[in-house]
């Protein structure tokens, strides 16, 4: 099958997600929320681009609320490019009219709820967002854009110590209660994933703090890198029977290549 | 000859002392042994509401069609010895005129409307299954049984019964998709979330007759293949989950629905399922995760629940009020029903006409018909005969619609052509001592507390939406707020993942459209042409607009 995107012709199979497809074709389509190992986040918006079907498909939207079930003519909507699945032939322009003005006031909506993020700035330079001089930017270092991804990693991980609370203007991504989180291992990988750097972790000697709770790091016998917290591998020697690693990967595949050059004879 | 006095026991009445006044006839009417002979038996029934809660406890004896309003536990004793005499003066309803009102159909309330939904309501105890059956209940599920799930469609189809809960999505073609998928299981699913403010008619429809909507889902279930369905109710819905959790139990007891529906063979459990609390929950896909058990939190629909949705299999949801009309759609034909309303409206829309009007309540009525007689006639126009300005239609993400288009026939398309919508059907009437950037205030604060927070132009536009407004409400508007505010909106309904970002700059936009001399004077004049901004007028005045029990927050002061 074949989507035009900006006028390239690319090909891809019936039912993949169009951000996976223009990325392979080398084009730029912004986004947040999106990653590859947590797919279907679909919340920031930013990827979103216009999309023209109906040329013979049946004209799915995503708004039951549009009413527009008659119309069988061929018809341009916003689609989000990260969990929209190429399902007919399609006409799909990233940088339209109405793309850049939704994504220059989505930014400038961003900026003002997350101003300290360093991500968040650079995206409004690209994009050439508006001022948004009238928006009123919330308090504090915000750099979180409550993409959700982190709560996703979390879970994902088996751990959930992290979920987003509350709902509406008042959403946050918080442990329970605010309270640290008692399962939390401390891996980090919700800082990992995060797009805008929103997750403090603190190192300090042998002790990591994330979550408000602090861990005891443990570290690479050879090298002394660290190789996570000791309850992180408490709790996957309790659940998988795993050993507690001695080494930190780098070490561990040069001990192994010094064994076989050992074995060897090189 | 025997009678009847249906005392009206709905959530309105009951507040009023509805069931003391039952309790209290029967005591009357114990104590007049005598009388029998005389004028025959009389029971007494409580019935689901009749619409006119305001004037409640309402009562109606038939068959002589004398309706009772306000009625007292004290008027037991008079209203047992008027029976077969003659009528209680002081409990009539007066009209326009001063005139006092025998039968309901002569009340200027009730005489523009015409009951289908609402056909039985008022007229059996709900908690009967024989009263449903004895006036034709189950038979429409009878006839489906005989019919192909093709045939059952194609009458829906014909009738152009559109989806009552707001989107006015046809209901033929959703049966149709759903069927055409060979996966199973399937579900069918009755929305009663409910969660406009103001709005009652699902309640009521709940409560007051729970087996049309029960025979509504079955004959749905035949149509698409489906053995399970589940009806979501509003969490403070008391009554209606009690009411339905029994139809069902008799139902089942009856043979009718359950293991093998009024013993052909086919089977269809029905549960009622407690709604998670949350405005944004009555979305279809966020209510089916409730349901799941999941985070009341809206997917997006580029894959739609015909094919994938309640756990991830083909899914009918409709909203109670939909699933009302399909027992008369199949008992009576498509082709009759689809003879009432407009070319792309079929059928009767029920309403809950509040605000400012004289005469408040559930009014049902064909659609097409002008709002200049929903507020007028049936409403009997604007309390201390102020001037009307404005109509909100549609709930929280309606819009507000001027004096200049009252005569606008209300239905589907007419109503979103001009910015406002149907929604579930609510109508708050505002007359000139509401302020329009007041109102879309509210809103815009109802729907940013009730979205479900997960995507960013929802959230964060309407986060800046409602600084705006309340900036312009309390003297800080500047110029270019407008513009500002129509840039949010453009995205909202771009860019939103869900129907609620999607409309939520209705509000808004309709009445910076309507009414932007208004936002003008309190941005540019600092002046509150209502008189409500309590900042730009130096006092606050109480409204007695509709309360929201879910924003909590503030009632709308119009
Ligand atoms: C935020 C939001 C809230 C909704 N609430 C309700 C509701 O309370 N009841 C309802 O029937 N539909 C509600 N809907 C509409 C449903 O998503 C759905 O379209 C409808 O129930 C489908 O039934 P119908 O085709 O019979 O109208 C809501 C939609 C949105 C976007
Ligand atoms: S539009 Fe609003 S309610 Fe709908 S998914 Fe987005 S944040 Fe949630
Ligand atoms: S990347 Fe966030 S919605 Fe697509
Ligand atoms: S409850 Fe009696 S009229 Fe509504």
């Amino acid at each position: 099958m074949i989507v035009t995107i900006d006028g390239k012709e690319v090909s891809c199979e019936r039912g993949e997600y169009l951000l996976d497809i223009a990325t392979r074709a080398g084009i730029r389509i912004a986004s947040l929320c999106h990653h590859e190992g947590l797919q279907g986040q679909g919340c920031c918006r930013l990827c979103t681009v216009e999309v023209e079907t109906g040329r013979g498909d049946t004209g799915r939207g995503e708004g039951a609320q549009s009413g527009s079930f008659s119309d069988k003519k061929p018809r341009r909507e916003i689609v989000a490019a990260c969990i929209y699945p190429v399902e007919a032939e399609c006409v799909v322009y990233t940088d339209s009219e109405r793309v850049r003005r939704n994504r220059g006031i989505l930014l400038a909506l961003l900026r003002a709820s997350a101003p300290a993020s360093e991500e968040i700035a650079e995206l409004c330079r690209e994009f050439g967002a508006p001022d948004g001089a009238r928006y009123e930017v919330q308090s504090g270092d915000g750099k979180c854009i409550l993409c959700g991804l982190c709560a996703k990693a979390c879970q994902t991980l088996g751990t959930g110590a992290i979920s987003s609370v509350g709902r509406g203007t008042a959403k946050k991504i918080s442990t329970p209660y605010d309270e640290p989180a008692t399962v939390c291992v401390g891996c980090g990988s919700c800082a990992a994933v995060c797009p805008t750097g929103a997750i403090e972790v603190a190192e300090d000697g042998d002790e990591r703090t994330i979550w408000n709770k602090t861990l005891t790091l443990t570290r690479c016998s050879r090298c002394g890198a660290v190789t996570g917290t000791a309850f992180e591998h408490y709790r996957a020697s309790v659940h998988a029977g795993t050993e507690p690693p001695d080494l930190c990967p780098d070490c561990r595949r040069k001990a192994m290549t010094d064994t076989m050059a050992k074995t060897f004879g090189v | 000859m025997n009678r009847s006095i249906l005392v009206c026991c709905g959530t309105g009445c009951i507040a009023n002392g509805s069931l003391a006044v039952a309790d209290a006839l029967r005591v009357a009417l114990a104590g007049t042994d005598v009388a029998v002979e005389a004028t025959g038996e009389t029971e007494v029934k409580e019935t689901g509401c009749n619409g006119f809660c305001e004037n409640g406890p309402i009562l109606r004896v038939m068959p002589d069609d004398i309706s009772y309003y306000k009625v007292k536990p004290e008027d037991a004793a008079d209203i047992a010895a008027s029976i077969g005499a003659e009528p209680l003066e002081r409990l009539l309803y007066r009209d326009d005129n001063d005139k006092p009102v025998l039968r309901q159909a002569d009340n200027p309330f009730y005489a523009p409307q015409h009951k289908i939904v609402l056909r039985n309501i008022g007229q059996i105890d709900p908690q009967s299954i024989a009263d449903y059956t004895d006036c034709g209940g189950y038979r429409a599920l009878e006839r489906a049984l005989q019919m192909t799930p093709e045939a059952i469609i194609s009458e829906v189809e014909a009738s152009g019964l559109r989806g009552r809960g707001g989107a006015g999505y046809p209901t033929g073609s959703k049966w149709r998709a759903a069927m055409q998928y060979g996966e199973y299981p399937k579900y069918v699913i009755c929305n009663g979330d409910e969660g406009d403010p103001g709005a009652f008619m699902d309640r009521s429809t709940l409560e007051g007759d729970p087996h049309c909507v029960l025979e509504g889902m079955a004959i749905c279930a035949l149509a698409i293949g489906a053995q399970e369905g589940f009806l979501y109710i509003r969490d403070e819905y008391e009554l209606a989950l009690k009411h339905v959790t029994k139809a069902i139990r008799d139902a089942e007891e009856a043979g009718i629905l359950g293991d093998s529906i009024m013993g052909s063979g086919k089977k269809l459990r029905l549960a009622a399922v407690r709604g998670g609390g949350a405005f944004v929950c009555g979305e279809s896909t966020a209510l089916m995760a409730s349901i799941e058990g999941r985070v009341g939190e809206p997917r997006a629909k580029y894959v739609r629940s015909a094919q994938r949705g309640l756990w991830d299999k083909p899914t009918v949801l409709n909203n109670v009020e939909t699933f009302a009309n399909i027992p008369v759609i199949i008992g009576g034909g498509g082709e009759n029903f689809a003879l009432l309303g407009t070319d792309s409206s079929k059928g009767t829309k029920v309403f809950a006409l509040v605000g400012k009007v004289k005469r408040t309540g559930l009014v049902e009525v064909p659609m097409g018909v002008t709002l200049r007689r929903l507020i007028f006639d049936i409403g009997g126009g604007i309390v201390g005969d102020r001037p009307f300005k404005a109509v909100q239609t549609g709930g929280p993400s309606g819009g507000c619609i001027p004096e200049k288009l009252l005569d606008l026939p209300v239905d589907f398309d007419t109503l979103t052509d001009y910015g406002a919508m149907m929604g579930s059907g609510g109508m708050i009437v505002m007359d000139d001592r509401s302020c329009m950037v007041e109102v879309a205030r509210y809103y815009t604060n109802f729907l940013a507390e009730e979205s479900c927070g997960k995507c960013a132009p929802c959230r964060e536009g309407l986060r800046q939406m409602l600084s705006i407004l309340t900036g312009i409400c309390e003297g800080r508007g500047l110029p270019g707020d407008l513009e500002a505010l129509e840039e949010i909106c453009a995205l909202l309904i771009d860019s939103s993942l869900c129907a609620l970002g999607k409309t939520a700059a209705n509000p808004v936009l309709t009445t910076i459209e309507h009414f932007r001399d208004e936002y003008n004077a309190h941005i540019l004049e600092k002046r509150c042409p209502g008189g409500v901004c309590r900042e730009l007028t130096g006092s606050k005045k109480d409204g007695t607009g509709v309360t929201s029990s879910k924003a909590g927050k503030g009632d709308l002061r119009v």
